[in-house]
């Protein structure tokens, strides 16, 4: 009798997986045990022997790694593959190897759509509403931390059952239609509009220099004091508003991507000019 | 802050940091994110307006920080937990952009600390394979979560707990010491607002090293840059117009590909 894996099984292989993918991440396996884990229940349920069980549960303890939430497909893709090989139809060599083969592209997915592109979309969105007005500012922490995981779930799931169904080749359909290139385009340009608005909105830093001069008023004959007669930030900020947040956000960008400057290189390098801002704050008279 | 506030906060570290008990997208991607940590560490301790005041700029700053790779650059639970807690604690009496520049402050403690016990955590699960090994070779397919779940959970919650109780309790002493808002000198506080305002730029920069894929989509940044200071939109405006310019963008995808 072809041998099948009941609907109960594969959810809970995917629910091992989605709530237990990243508890034991190290070096050596990278997430190889919680791929095991997440196999088990299929294992059991298609494998009789003690030895059989071993073979399969020993070969999905291996070094695994991958975007886990897109990654889904992987488990899917490999549940179906094992329901094969139970049948006689696929041997243990080509799961071993197509599971390998799948780190490299689904890690990459995985990155550079949903973490880097669909998390800070989803964030500066809610961001705007938390903006929005301090009476509602938890409104848009809370939106997110209902709709992200609920959204994630629902297409990590999908992914699962679509990479149980359809396998190997349902997967580089979907990567040959240009569908993919399509959905991050679009979202490209819609996180870039918004991230221009955060920048405007956030960033701060203005140039500290101005200069003042009692003034003789011959109208009154009186001396005013401390008349500004020269303040850098406003003719800047006249010539196109909000120039230096504008510049130092680019001057960050091109030393992080083009220069390959670290975080917190970044972060000790807007330190230090934080401090030179501010001394030359209290040099002008800017700050008291 | 009390106990039953420093047990809390401590835990929601824990299950806000990567590999925790409710799964990556729950925790590290949901709880962890610094715009939730705020709300929680506001209700908390009862101040979620002053704890997303410090919390939205704070998510601007780590907006970069998501982790591509699986590489942990900064440990954002730890960070805007113990940032916001941070700023709670000892900024009573002071005014918005010190407060914010305090935050940054504690955050990048916070994610000092963090980022040693996530390596911590990661040399001590080794030998959890030499379990897992014995139970594959054996075949026991029911015992798989034992050294995944149980054994993972046992370390990850110790490396992040307990630390987590440590410094947020020497937070709450010192901040009982002095009233701060007057201690501190005028010139520090004047350095950390110019430094929180500055910081912005950090999470923005790296979100266009994602974004920014060809040359031309600089000017789509420009686009949301300018709605807001010559047109004076708000974010949640420009998000709008936002979606609008997307959904017309992917409409006409198809089309424009066909002529070209």
């Amino acid at each position: 009798m072809e041998k099948k894996i009941s609907e109960k099984t594969l959810k809970k292989s995917f629910w091992n997986w989605f709530f237990f993918n990243g508890c034991s991440q190290q070096a050596e396996s990278m997430l190889g045990m919680a791929f095991g884990q997440s196999m088990a229940p299929v294992i059991e349920e298609l494998y009789d022997t003690k030895e059989e069980k071993a073979e399969a549960l020993k070969r999905h303890t291996t070094l695994f790694n991958t975007e886990s939430q897109v990654g889904s497909i992987v488990n899917g893709i490999v549940c179906g593959m094992e329901e094969a090989n139970a049948n006689g139809k696929c041997s243990p060599e080509i799961i071993s190897s197509v599971k390998t083969a799948l780190i490299g592209p689904t890690s990459a997915i995985g990155d550079s759509l949903w973490v880097a592109t669909i998390i800070p979309i989803l964030l500066t969105i809610c961001l705007s509403i938390s903006q929005a007005s301090t009476a509602t500012s938890w409104l848009g922490a809370a939106l997110y931390l209902v709709a992200y995981p609920i959204l994630t779930c629902c297409l990590s799931y999908f992914l699962f059952k679509f990479g149980y169904r359809s396998g190997l080749e349902g997967m580089q359909n979907i990567m040959a239609t240009g569908q993919l290139d399509k959905l991050t385009n679009t979202m490209t340009v819609m996180g870039l509009i918004v991230v221009g608005a955060l920048t405007a909105s956030f960033v701060s830093v203005s140039l500290p220099i101005q200069i003042t001069k009692d003034v003789y008023d011959a109208t009154t004959g009186t001396v005013l004091e401390n008349q500004v007669l020269f303040n850098a930030d406003n003719m800047l900020n006249s010539i196109f508003p909000k120039i230096l947040p504008l510049g130092l956000t680019l001057g960050v960008y091109h030393l992080y991507a083009k220069k390959r400057w670290s975080p917190m290189k970044l972060m000790g390098l807007i330190l230090v000019m934080a401090g030179v801002l501010t001394g030359i704050g209290y040099l002008c008279g800017v700050y008291v | 802050m009390n106990v039953l506030q420093i047990i809390l906060i401590a835990l929601f570290i824990y299950l806000g940091s990567i590999g925790s008990i409710v799964g990556n997208t729950i925790g590290w991607y949901g709880l962890g994110r610094p715009l939730v940590a705020a709300f929680i560490v506001g209700l908390i301790m009862g101040d979620v307006g002053t704890a997303m005041v410090v919390g939205i700029p704070l998510q601007i700053m780590y907006m970069g920080n998501v982790t591509p790779g699986g590489a942990v650059a900064w440990d954002l639970s730890y960070a805007t937990y113990i940032g916001t807690a941070g700023a709670l604690a000892f900024g009573q009496g002071m005014g918005t952009t010190e407060l914010i520049g305090l935050a940054v402050v504690f955050a990048g403690i916070g994610g000092l600390v963090g980022q040693l016990m996530w390596n911590v955590s990661y040399a001590l699960n080794l030998p959890l394979n030499r379990l897992a090994n014995k139970y594959a070779e054996a075949g026991e397919t029911k015992k798989m979560y034992i050294p995944n779940v149980i054994g993972g959970q046992a370390i990850g919650f110790a490396c992040r707990f307990i630390p987590a109780v440590i410094i947020l309790t020497s937070m709450t002493v010192a901040s009982g010491q002095a009233d701060f808002a007057t201690l501190i000198p005028g010139w520090i506080t004047t350095l950390l607002s110019v430094f929180g305002g500055m910081m912005a730029s950090l999470g923005m920069g790296i979100i266009l090293s994602f974004l920014l894929k060809k040359k031309y989509h600089i000017v789509i940044f420009l686009a949301g840059f300018i709605l807001v200071t010559y047109f004076g939109l708000s974010t949640m405006a420009v998000a709008v117009v936002a979606v609008i310019t997307a959904v017309l963008y992917f409409v006409a995808y198809d089309r424009v590909k066909v002529e070209a």
